[in-house]
């Protein structure tokens, strides 16, 4: 061998040594330190903020609730959490006016922000409310808060929040969710900071965000419900669910938040003696018919639709067993004002027959139907697809990114919309936004609401239930209003999906049943500061 | 040869403005909205329009362009629609993790698809060693790197426990100590640190080098069967020379000159490569970024990133321009 190749490879030999060395070396080896640190490992998403005002994320809507917390919170009855009723949590107490308009909450006292930022007050409260009304950049549900007129500080742990009329959700507005979380008015004045050095009252404090990598949370001393056992919750960024998998077997993760969970992703956890905490309502996936496009201006190929599409086997095949439940009502359970709802049964015979006599007699095509490729969107559309084929109903899918597929279904491209979701659990708006008239999408004008059916026939009774006290009688209205969708034929649930997250219960408890023993809106885990390390 | 810099220089702003330019329009002809992917569902029209107004895109097309193009020249790309992290800041921290990747899947691919393909193009009449490195070749070309990648994480990290499963290391306190100086005042620290960035570094750099060794080694093949059919190595032979020295002293070096060519398509292609790679691996970086502001219609963060691989490419091309002059004398430039 030349002398020069022999150096080569000799320089080549001592590198890779020193390289392995170094790899070696850096190997993972807990400090004493390290070891005793109750750490929770989280694999999911990376949020998109931190500040609880802005985001309709998922992940970011999981974490919130880690460091926020509301005036009122779901209830703990019988050991379970419901999202039908509420209890104190920053407010300890409130009083409602004869009329019906003036709420006055008592604060808890003594109740701290995290990083010193002080005693929560009712300027905190006010101002939380406030930045949202007024609609400050990037906030994002201003819009469930339109109901209140003014907000008036008594004292500093007294707050009045005048109406414009009754409202019978307010309390769930008030929720530790969304618009209803408590921010520090001193950290949130600034926004654009604050979206990255969120400060609340919740069980755990930021402490650092390492883009695309992790966000680290630390347990606050001063939680108003006592210090979480857990130190610090590791929050990684893992956008591929077999890696989260992996993970999970590896030990590295503790709690999984899947992008979707499939038969496959189930199976895969139950083999490795791990759970997976099922939440409701969760995620219901339905259908929306646009009742003014034909040929679905004809009630007769709405019918032929409906009797075309075998929800049973849509759910079985996507979400077999207890993954997911057939959904009963196009107002989910769990919700307030639900009530079961009878659809049309699968009969492709009875499809063929009606999209005859309303003129199709070899049925129709539609061509150009949009469909996301993210989430449920395209396995529940290809399903459909196959049992609308057999009627004589073809679909020519476009399969696009999933904020296409939002824009292009605010277009009416598509004349029946497969559309899911989770709303604050009671009828009124959830109907609202997809049932009022006021909710039709239209180009011409701009109008990107979510009433894909172009449904006008409820807008007597959403307005009826906004200013109805009795909840008797409330629950009468949306029974009737779920009767005339029952009658009008413009929407399909399919299957209620609960939230789901995969847990290593060996290293991590919680006092809940992991089959619904939670009810919660987009996190699961209502009350994080329960979870505990347990080996 | 500073004036052909400078000319490939000048030559290298319209490229620029065009990707940039292309970028721009191609971003706002998506029939999409960035409110609609940042609010999702549950936005109402009012809410949607109140999006647009704050992130200034109901401005008129041709004021936001010039304004980008302005801000472009000062280096500010703006800021993330999504995270509201400045987006030169955020690509500043993204882009060592991508490019020590690149580095290191390069070498990788140097070291194992240069000598395959020199081999096979040497013993190319003896199947027993031509072929099954022609199907190892194959093998790279076929494998798509998400998959090989998973398969290194269940075998080296799930398996075996070798290697992490997710994350980058501790790059950004290599790079802090670097900048500080406290490499050499904290000698071992630094050497932790840095084995903590290759500690993590290895599966991915594997993964990726491997299907790009696959690449290097065919071309390496040709490039060496055009080589040793050339006049200089029958004469190099005719000498005398044994056949060890025709290949190392003579054939090697000319060799690298076609090799050369494919560094900057080889950027290119690891720069895409890193987009999966990171994914699977779970490590910060360019490549992910860019998909993911492309499918969360961060205009911004993905006009930054576009911006900042085009001028990557140019400046590697530039580069390999240059050292042609270097491995060749006889190319000289004015």
């Amino acid at each position: 061998m030349p002398r020069h190749t022999r150096r080569l490879s000799s320089t080549l030999v001592a590198l890779a040594c020193l390289l392995a060395a170094l790899v070696w070396n850096a190997a993972p080896g807990a400090t004493p330190a390290e070891a005793q640190r109750k750490i929770l490992n989280i694999a999911a998403k990376e949020p998109d903020t931190l500040d609880p005002h802005s985001s309709t994320l998922g992940q970011s809507q999981a974490i919130a609730r880690f460091m926020f917390r509301g005036l009122t919170r779901f209830a703990i009855k019988d050991g379970k959490v419901t999202t039908a009723e509420t209890e104190p949590d920053l407010a300890e107490s409130w009083t409602l006016s004869p009329d019906g308009t003036v709420w006055t909450f008592k604060l808890r006292k003594g109740v701290q922000f995290h990083k010193g930022y002080g005693e929560m007050t009712a300027e905190d409260v006010k101002f939380s409310l406030e930045r949202q009304i007024n609609k400050t950049p990037g906030t994002r549900y201003g819009v469930n808060l339109e109901i209140i007129k003014s907000i008036e500080v008594v004292d500093p742990h007294t707050i009045q929040i005048a109406l414009k009329s009754f409202d019978p959700i307010f309390l769930l507005r008030m929720v530790g969710y969304q618009n209803g979380y408590i921010v520090s008015k001193k950290a949130a004045e600034k926004p654009d900071q604050f979206k990255w050095n969120p400060i609340g009252t919740g069980p755990f404090y930021f402490d650092r965000h390492v883009p695309r990598e992790k966000i680290v949370l630390k347990a606050f001393d001063k939680f108003a419900g006592g210090r979480p056992q857990i130190d610090e919750v590791h929050w990684y960024d893992v956008p591929e669910d077999a890696t989260k998998l992996i993970g999970l077997e590896k030990g590295t993760f503790d709690l999984l938040y899947p992008e979707v969970v499939t038969a496959d992703f189930a199976e895969q956890i139950k083999k490795m003696g791990y759970l997976i905490d099922r939440r409701g309502p969760g995620s219901q996936e339905r259908f929306y018919i646009n009742m003014t496009k034909p040929p679905f201006d004809d009630i007769r190929v709405r019918r032929a639709f409906m009797h075309a599409i075998d929800r049973k086997a849509i759910k079985e095949t996507l979400y077999p067993g207890d993954l997911a439940r057939l959904a009963t009502s196009c107002v989910s359970p769990g919700y307030f004002g639900h009530i079961p709802m009878q659809f049309p049964e699968y009969n492709p015979e009875m499809a063929k027959k009606l999209l005859a006599e309303a003129g199709h007699p070899n049925g129709f095509t539609i061509k150009n139907y949009f469909i996301s490729k993210s989430f449920f969107y395209p396995k529940v559309l290809t399903l459909a697809q196959e049992q609308l084929k057999k009627v004589g109903i073809n679909v020519e899918l476009q399969i696009v990114e999933h904020a296409t597929f939002h824009e292009n279904i605010r277009k009416n491209l598509n004349p029946f919309v497969l559309y899911g979701g989770t709303r604050i659990t009671d009828a009124d708006p959830w109907l609202s936004l997809f049932f009022e008239s006021t909710e039709i999408p239209d180009p011409a004008t701009g109008n990107k609401g979510t009433n894909f059916a172009h449904y006008k026939g409820m807008d007597d009774l959403l307005q009826a239930g906004r200013v109805e006290r009795d909840v008797k009688k409330r629950a009468a209205i949306y029974a009737e209003a779920q009767k005339r969708l029952e009658r009008d034929l413009v929407c399909l649930p399919l299957e209620d999906v609960p939230g789901q997250w995969a847990r290593n219960q060996k290293r991590v408890s919680t006092p809940f049943s992991p089959d619904y023993g939670e009810y919660s809106l987009h996190y699961s885990y209502n009350y994080p500061e329960l979870l505990k390390i347990v080996n | 040869m500073i004036q052909y810099i400078v000319r490939r220089l000048l030559v290298a702003i319209p490229m620029l403005l065009g990707a940039m330019s292309i970028v721009f329009f191609a971003m706002r002809v998506l029939p999409s909205d960035p409110c609609v992917a940042m609010m999702g569902g549950d936005a109402t029209a009012a809410a949607l329009a109140d999006c647009s107004k704050n992130l200034g895109l109901d401005r008129p097309l041709a004021v936001q362009y010039v304004d980008y193009l302005w801000r472009s020249v000062r280096f500010d790309f703006g800021i993330s629609f999504r995270q509201g992290y400045p987006v030169s800041e955020y690509i500043g921290r993204m882009f060592p993790h991508t490019f020590v990747l690149v580095m290191a899947s390069a070498v990788v691919a140097a070291l194992v698809g240069i000598p395959i393909g020199i081999i096979s193009a040497l013993k190319r009449r003896n199947p027993l060693i031509d072929y099954p490195l022609r199907i190892f070749a194959l093998l790279g070309l076929s494998m798509p790197v998400f998959w090989l990648g998973i398969l290194l994480l269940i075998v080296f990290s799930l398996r075996f426990d070798l290697f992490p499963l997710i994350g980058g290391g501790d790059l950004d306190g290599v790079i802090s100590m670097i900048r500080s100086g406290e490499m050499f005042t904290y000698p071992r620290d630094f050497l932790k640190a840095v084995g903590d960035v290759l500690y993590h570094l290895t599966l991915p750099a594997l993964a990726l080098g491997f299907t790009l060794a696959a690449t290097v080694s065919r071309l390496s093949r040709s490039a060496m069967l055009e080589v040793v059919s050339q006049d200089y190595i029958r004469t190099a032979r005719a000498k005398g020379n044994i056949e060890r020295i025709v290949i190392y002293k003579h054939a090697l070096r000319n060799m690298m000159v076609p090799l050369l060519t494919i560094v900057g398509v080889f950027i290119a292609i690891a720069l895409t490569g890193t987009v999966l790679t990171e994914t699977v691996f779970t490590r910060p970086g360019l490549g992910k970024m860019l998909v993911d502001a492309i499918g969360a219609r961060d205009y911004p963060l993905a006009q930054g990133a576009v911006t900042v691989f085009t001028m990557i490419i140019i400046v590697v091309n530039l580069v390999v321009d240059m050292l042609y002059a270097v491995v060749d004398p006889r190319i000289t430039y004015r």
